[in-house]
Order: structure tokens, then C-alpha cells, then sequence
């Protein structure tokens, strides 16, 4: 579903690659979590992905679709939560989820369906008649949840998306994750917490520096850094400390 | 340690001049020189320009002032262009910098009083004002000086004055914003009433001061002369008359070696300090309290708004179009200064046609002026195309969004269908907002409907291709950091070079336009112009082939 195959990013005047030769695959029907310290190259990574920066080597494929050779088709596969989701604070909530149904061509009936369903869920249904700008970020982040899935991403990323959340919220969240992968799509999230990834996640990749540095189930993580019965937070710790050292 | 209204008035200004924005850019990172070099390239012949108008502008009313023993007339007409400029802009700069900048939020929860923040806004304003000032005043007063041979006295009295010269017109524009905005924020439909009382107050200014110019001269022309030759002063009241202050200006610098150009200079001061005084009466009382309301504003109208809550499915061009037209007049940073020149034309050629003196009705006389149906064609032709650059829409249109174009690019969007779209939603609300000014022209002229029609259409079409020009130019390189959304028009170099090629591309074909209509060749017109939008057109793909697509994907930032 996602392929990155030695895909690098360097910004204008850094002296180090921000993604240094990075290959990740996840299947179809994956929870995949993103980990990393701040900087490590997590949202320059999601950003490629969903087109919002031009990757320097390397190829990314969306279901299929190279982000490079067809950006459009890769976005269409694609339903996007940023870390902090700055939408059109000018807008209405309604006008928001329309825009992004007209974009998607989500039909009618089946956007309302879909609208209605996390509108309720997310107890929006009150707001979404109010300007943006009034929502606090907790609504913003479901209202761009809700958005990003009107068209039933086969793949969905989110970049920090518990982050400034309250524990309910939080619950749905992961409530709405667990059951888009049931559908059969994949769920492709970065996050901090690592209690998350631990418990929620089928695999987890660790990224360092711009290198990944682990990848794959908890199990396997543990047989990696030889620490059996160790909790994530060690072995994330255990990782990132080798990873200092030259 | 600094006082603290002086360091937040620095911050202020750093903030909203971009100060380290741009230091950082050129001095340490040293990115984007070239964007320094075409800057002073483009404003040094504009600047010259501007000096040598001025200053011959000078010297005339020097020498004809000279005659009737008021050679400081010059002095005066400097003052008054001056302060209408910065009375006019000041209410735009006002609403942007007390109401709309996303400092507001910061600012009200330090420890400042609701007079702090509105005087430390409003000198803010006031300093982005005396570069304005500089460039009318520096002509007008070099060359007075120089030609009456002032003495040190002259140079002590202008920089005292140009300090204080712009103060009253900002104070001006000041109260009246604060006090609309108190209204309009109580208001559900803050943001449609900020819109069409901005319109209301810049239009009903401009037609005011024009009307108080073109009846300096009313009544019968020699018992006018008359009265300028006998009064004392006679010519200088009465250019005068539309800024009063402007004569105090003029006389302090003048008689500076006498006292009475001293009290003059006092009669100004004073006048300052009083309506700052005013200003911060009103302010205290009704300011912050418009400000916390604004916040609150943009909640309150939930119930109304969720009757209209309904899932509505739209072409994804169309619902692009709305997403641009909505985001432009939604706020009204942007419409204000967008829209304003469809209001401010109109006005302007309304009061000034019926302030002259004619022989019977203007409207009479508009009307039997038979001009060739092939120049008005052209004029309509081509101040559609002018007023789609004025409105600053197309040349802003990514800037503006600044770090939330993130969405736009994350979207499966064609460059083609964001471009168009978007040129769509620009060419449309030009085409509405020229209508205002054209349909009424043509009704009271009794102009031929066929050219009209004509024109409209042809105008609709070219400004829709040059709207696509300016949109790829805003592409190349949009300014999306900014704090205070009105940067993203006001100093965004796009929006300035967009206005100067949109002036010569319309300059020139106006030149050409007129000279066709005229002849028996003004069946060229149409031909001339359809071609110039067919070449427009072909650049405008190929720019998109070759630059666009790549620069699309490039964009660093917009998040």
C-alpha cells in the first residue's frame, strides 16, 4: 500500500539529510507507527508522502501511484491528518467537509451518510455550522478527521494525531483507526506517545536522524535490541542512545 | 531596561514591517538577493518620477502663488495631498493593524491597558506612514525652500512638522474605525458589516474631499479671483479648505523665523495632541471591549448558521471557485483593499463630473458627447483587465493563504483545475465589481449597448487570461510567513509587480486603443486586443508546462 525506496530530503542550507535513504513497506491492512524524537525526520517524511514536499532521491508509491508521476492519483489514495490541522478559519465546518467531498467526488448520499456518522460521533453536529476559526484545536483535529475520511482512504495518515487531544477524543481516535483498518485500508500515523504505538500498532518503525533505525513488530523490535520482555520505551531508548553514538 | 511600550511598540513593528524576516533572508541567509535589486529597480523610476512631478507641481504654485503674494501655497497643496493620502490609506491600515492582526491575541494578555494597546497600535501605523509622506513632502518642500531661499528656522519647522503633519488624518480615520468596529462587532455579521462600512467610510471620505476640492472654485470665476487677489491669504484658505490643518503646516514652516509661524506650529501641535487625547478617551471606553467582543463575534451565530449547514455536492472548479471567492470577502483585510477601487473609481468620476461647472445638466452634456463605439469598447475592454490587477486577487491568490495552502497542495488537484479555478473566482468578482462603475457610465451616456455588451465580454475574457498570468507569478514565489494577514497584500512584492506590468500592458494598449479608434481602422481594436489575450493565453501555458507544475511541487512552507 505505501513504498518508500531510498528516499532522501536535504533542506536548503542544512548541513545533514533531514530523510537519509529511507525504504519503508506496509501492506494493506497495517497500523503503522511512525517513531522518533523531534527531528528525527517524521513529518518531512509524512510530507513527501502526501505531496507536500519534493523528495530529493528516491520513490514513494501510494497504492500504486508514484507521488512523483502521479501526484493526483497517489493524493486520491490518500486521506491526510497534519500534526496541527490549520484549515481555512473563514470557513463554516460544513463548508469544510462539502469542499472536501466536491474534491474527492464523494457522492451525495453516501457524504452525508458518512458526514452524519462522524459529526455525531465526534459531537460536532452542534459546530458545524460555525466559522473555523471559533473551533478550539481539539475540534479542528476531528473535523479534519472526518474530512480526511469522507472518501475511504485506502491509506491514511496522520501526523501526531493525539497529540492536544482529551482521553475521549483520544479513544475515538483510535476507535475510527482500528475500524478503518478492519475495512481493509492501512493506517499510517506518527506519534510521541509510545504507549500508543505499543499497544495499538501491528508494526512500528523507528526513525533516527532521518535513518530508520528499527522496523517491525514489537517482538521483533525486542529481538533487535536483544531486551526481551522490555517495554517499548526502553527499546525506543535503547535505539535512539546507539543511534547517537558516532 | 527598555520601557516596556517602547520595546512592545519595536516588537510591534518588527512584526509588522517583517523587520528580521528580512534581515535573516538577506543578511544571514542571503536568499532572494535579486528580489532587493528588482525591488529598487522597480521603485527608483517610479520614485524619480514621482519627485519630478512633485516638484515641478512646486515650483508652479510657487510662481503662481508668488503672483498674489502666496508663494506658500505650495507648501499647503503639499500638506493637503498628503494628508488626504494618509487619511484615505489610514483607514484601511487602521482596521488591519487595531482589529485584524493575529497579534490581538498576544497583546491583550499582557499586562497593558486598553489605551497602551491602542497607542502603541496606532504609532505603528503612524511610522509606516511617514515613508508615504516622504516621497509627496520632500519634493515640494526642497523645492520651496530652495526657491524662497529659507533659512535654518525652515528646516527646524519641516522635520517638526512632518513629524506631526500626518497625525491628525490618522487620528481621524482612527476614531471613526474604532467607533464603527464597536458597532460592527456587536453585530453576528461582523465580518459582511466591517466590509460594506469600510467601503461606506473610505467612499463617503474620498467623495467628500473631492467634492470640498472642485468647490474651491464655485460661483462665478472672476468675483473668485477677485476674492483670492483681495482676501489676505485668499488662494491659500481656499486650497486649504479641504485640510485645515494643511494651512498651519504651511505657515509654521513659512514664517518660521516669526512668531506667528510659531503659533502656527503650536495651533498644530496642539490640535495633535488633543485629538490623541480623544482617541484614547474613546479608546478606553469602547477598544478593548470591541476587540474581546470580535473574538467572541465570530461563535455566536451557530443556530443561524446550522439551518444552512446542508451537504451540497459541486463541480470540483466551481467549488473551488466558491472556496477562493469566499476566503477573499470572508475578510475583510482582503476585501476592503481588494474591492475598494470598484467603489472608489465610480465615486471619484461621479463627484467630479457633477461638481464642474456646465452649461446645463453634466448628464446632458455626458450624453451628447458621441465618442466612437470602438473607444468605448476599448475603455471598457481594458479597465476590466486593469481593475482584475487593481483588485490584487490573482497576484495574491497563494500568499494569501499562507500556512494554510498545506491543504490545497495535499489535495488530488490538478495545477490546471487550482490555476483556473482560481482565475475563475478573480475574474468573476472583477467582472461584478467593474459592472458597478460601468453599467450606470454607459446608462447615464447613453452609450451603445452593442459596444457595451462588446466590451464586457472581451474585458471578461482578457482579464480572466491575465488573471492566469498574475497567479503564475504569484506561484513562482508566494510570501506565505507573515503574522498580520495584510502583508500578504500590502507587502508582498507580488501584488507590486503584478500592478506595475498589469499598468504598462493596459498603459500601452490603451495608447495603441485609442489611436485605432480614432481612425478608420478602428476595427483593429477588437482584432488588437483579441490577439494580446490569444498571446497571453499561449505564454501563460507555456509558462505552466515549463515552470508551473515544478514549482507546485517545490513549494517549501504553507504549513
Amino acid at each position: 500500500m505505501l513504498k518508500l525506496e531510498r528516499v532522501a530530503k536535504k533542506y536548503k542550507g542544512a548541513g545533514r539529510y533531514a530523510v537519509h535513504y529511507l525504504d519503508l513497506d506496509i501492506p494493506r491492512g497495517e497500523i503503522f507507527g511512525f517513531l522518533g524524537p523531534n527531528g528525527a525526520g517524521k513529518t518531512t517524511t509524512i510530507k513527501m508522502i502526501v505531496g507536500l514536499l519534493e523528495p530529493d532521491q528516491g520513490k514513494i508509491q501510494v497504492n500504486g501511484f508514484d507521488v512523483t508521476e502521479d501526484p493526483v492519483g497517489a493524493k486520491r489514495s490518500c486521506g491526510f491528518v497534519p500534526d496541527n490541522p490549520e484549515l481555512y478559519p473563514r470557513l463554516t465546518g460544513i463548508e469544510y467537509l462539502n469542499l472536501m467531498g466536491d474534491v474527492y467526488q464523494v457522492p451525495g448520499d453516501l457524504r452525508k451518510k458518512r458526514i452524519d456518522y462522524y459529526l455525531n460521533m465526534f459531537e460536532l453536529t452542534g459546530a458545524v455550522g460555525d466559522l473555523i476559526q471559533s473551533y478550539s484545536r481539539g475540534m479542528r483535529q476531528k473535523l479534519a478527521l472526518t474530512g480526511a475520511l469522507l472518501h475511504n482512504p485506502p491509506l491514511f495518515i496522520l501526523d501526531e494525531p493525539m497529540v492536544g487531544l482529551d482521553p475521549k477524543s483520544s479513544h475515538l481516535f483510535k476507535e475510527v483507526m482500528r475500524e478503518h483498518v478492519r475495512e481493509g485500508n492501512t493506517v499510517f500515523f506518527s506519534t510521541h506517545v509510545l504507549e500508543v504505538a505499543e499497544k495499538f500498532c501491528d508494526r512500528v518503525g523507528i526513525i533516527h536522524n532521518g535513518k530508520l533505525i528499527a522496523c517491525g513488530t514489537l517482538e521483533e523490535l525486542r529481538e533487535q535490541s536483544q531486551q526481551e520482555d522490555s517495554s517499548l520505551e526502553k527499546i525506543f531508548l535503547q535505539l535512539t542512545e546507539e543511534g547517537e553514538r558516532p | 531596561m527598555r520601557n516596556r511600550l517602547w520595546s512592545v511598540y519595536l516588537s510591534l513593528l518588527n512584526m509588522q514591517y517583517g523587520v528580521s524576516v528580512l534581515r535573516h533572508r538577506y543578511l544571514k541567509e542571503r536568499r532572494r538577493l535579486w528580489e532587493l535589486l528588482l525591488l529598487t529597480v522597480t521603485l527608483i523610476p517610479f520614485g524619480v518620477i514621482m519627485f519630478r512631478f512633485f516638484w515641478s507641481m512646486a515650483e508652479m504654485l510657487f510662481v503662481g502663488g508668488l503672483g498674489l503674494g502666496q508663494p506658500h501655497v505650495a507648501l499647503v497643496y503639499g500638506a493637503v495631498m498628503a494628508s488626504l493620502i494618509t487619511l484615505f490609506f489610514g483607514f484601511l491600515s487602521v482596521l488591519s493593524a487595531f482589529y485584524f492582526s493575529t497579534d490581538l491575541e498576544l497583546l491583550v494578555t499582557l499586562p497593558l491597558s486598553s489605551t497602551e494597546i491602542l497607542l502603541v497600535k496606532f504609532a505603528v501605523v503612524l511610522t509606516g506612514k511617514y515613508a508615504i509622506n516622504l516621497l509627496i513632502l520632500l519634493p515640494f518642500w526642497l523645492r520651496y525652500g530652495i526657491l524662497a531661499k529659507a533659512g535654518v528656522g525652515y528646516v527646524i519647522s519641516a522635520v517638526l512638522v512632518f513629524l506631526l503633519l500626518p497625525v491628525i488624518p490618522l487620528l481621524i480615520a482612527s476614531v471613526i474605525m474604532v467607533l464603527l468596529m464597536r458597532v460592527v462587532n456587536l453585530s453576528r455579521h461582523r465580518d459582511k458589516l466591517t466590509l460594506i462600512g469600510g467601503l461606506l467610510v473610505v467612499g463617503l471620505s474620498i467623495g467628500f474631499q473631492v467634492w470640498l476640492s472642485t468647490n474651491v472654485g464655485e460661483g462665478d470665476p472672476q468675483q473668485m479671483l477677485e476674492l483670492l487677489l483681495s482676501q489676505t491669504e485668499g488662494l491659500v484658505r481656499a486650497v486649504g479648505r479641504v485640510f485645515p490643518t494643511a494651512i498651519w503646516a504651511a505657515r509654521a514652516m513659512a514664517q518660521a523665523h516669526t512668531l506667528q509661524g510659531w503659533l502656527n506650529f503650536g495651533l498644530l501641535a496642539g490640535a495633535s495632541l488633543l485629538g490623541l487625547g480623544a482617541l484614547m478617551f474613546i479608546g478606553k471606553r469602547v477598544f478593548l471591549a470591541s476587540i474581546l467582543q470580535g473574538f467572541e463575534a465570530s461563535k455566536g451565530s451557530a443556530g443561524k448558521r446550522r439551518a444552512k449547514g446542508t451537504v451540497k455536492s459541486r463541480p470540483v472548479l466551481g467549488t473551488l471557485s466558491l472556496l477562493e471567492v469566499r476566503l477573499f470577502l470572508r475578510d475583510p483585510n482582503y476585501a476592503l483593499n481588494g474591492l475598494v477601487g470598484y467603489v472608489m473609481f465610480p465615486i471619484l468620476f461621479a463627484v467630479s463630473l457633477f461638481t464642474q461647472e456646465f452649461t446645463g445638466s453634466p448628464l446632458e452634456l455626458l450624453a451628447t458627447l458621441e465618442l466612437p463605439s470602438m473607444f468605448i469598447f476599448g475603455v471598457i475592454v481594458l479597465y476590466v483587465t486593469a481593475m482584475v490587477a487593481m483588485s490584487m486577487i490573482p497576484s495574491t491568490t497563494f500568499s494569501r493563504e499562507g500556512k494554510y495552502l498545506w491543504f490545497v497542495r495535499s489535495l488530488p488537484l490538478k495545477l490546471e483545475e487550482v490555476i483556473l479555478s482560481r482565475a475563475l473566482a478573480a475574474a468573476g468578482v472583477n467582472l461584478v465589481g467593474c459592472l458597478v462603475g460601468v453599467l450606470p457610465m454607459a446608462y447615464l451616456a447613453r452609450w451603445q449597448w452593442g459596444s457595451v455588451l462588446l466590451g464586457v465580454l472581451l474585458g471578461a475574457l482578457l482579464s480572466l487570461v491575465w488573471a492566469v498570468s498574475l497567479i503564475l507569478w504569484d506561484l513562482r514565489r508566494p510570501m506565505l510567513d507573515w503574522v498580520n494577514p495584510i502583508r500578504a497584500v500590502k507587502s508582498n512584492l507580488n501584488a507590486v509587480v503584478g500592478l506595475a506590468a498589469s499598468m504598462v500592458l493596459v498603459g500601452a494598449l490603451g495608447v495603441i486603443s485609442f489611436r485605432l479608434s480614432q481612425g478608420s481602422s478602428a476595427w483593429l481594436v477588437p482584432v488588437l486586443l483579441g490577439l494580446v489575450g490569444l498571446a497571453l493565453a499561449a505564454v501563460n501555458y507555456y509558462v505552466l508546462q515549463r515552470f508551473g507544475r515544478k514549482q507546485w511541487r517545490q513549494i517549501e512552507g504553507g504549513m
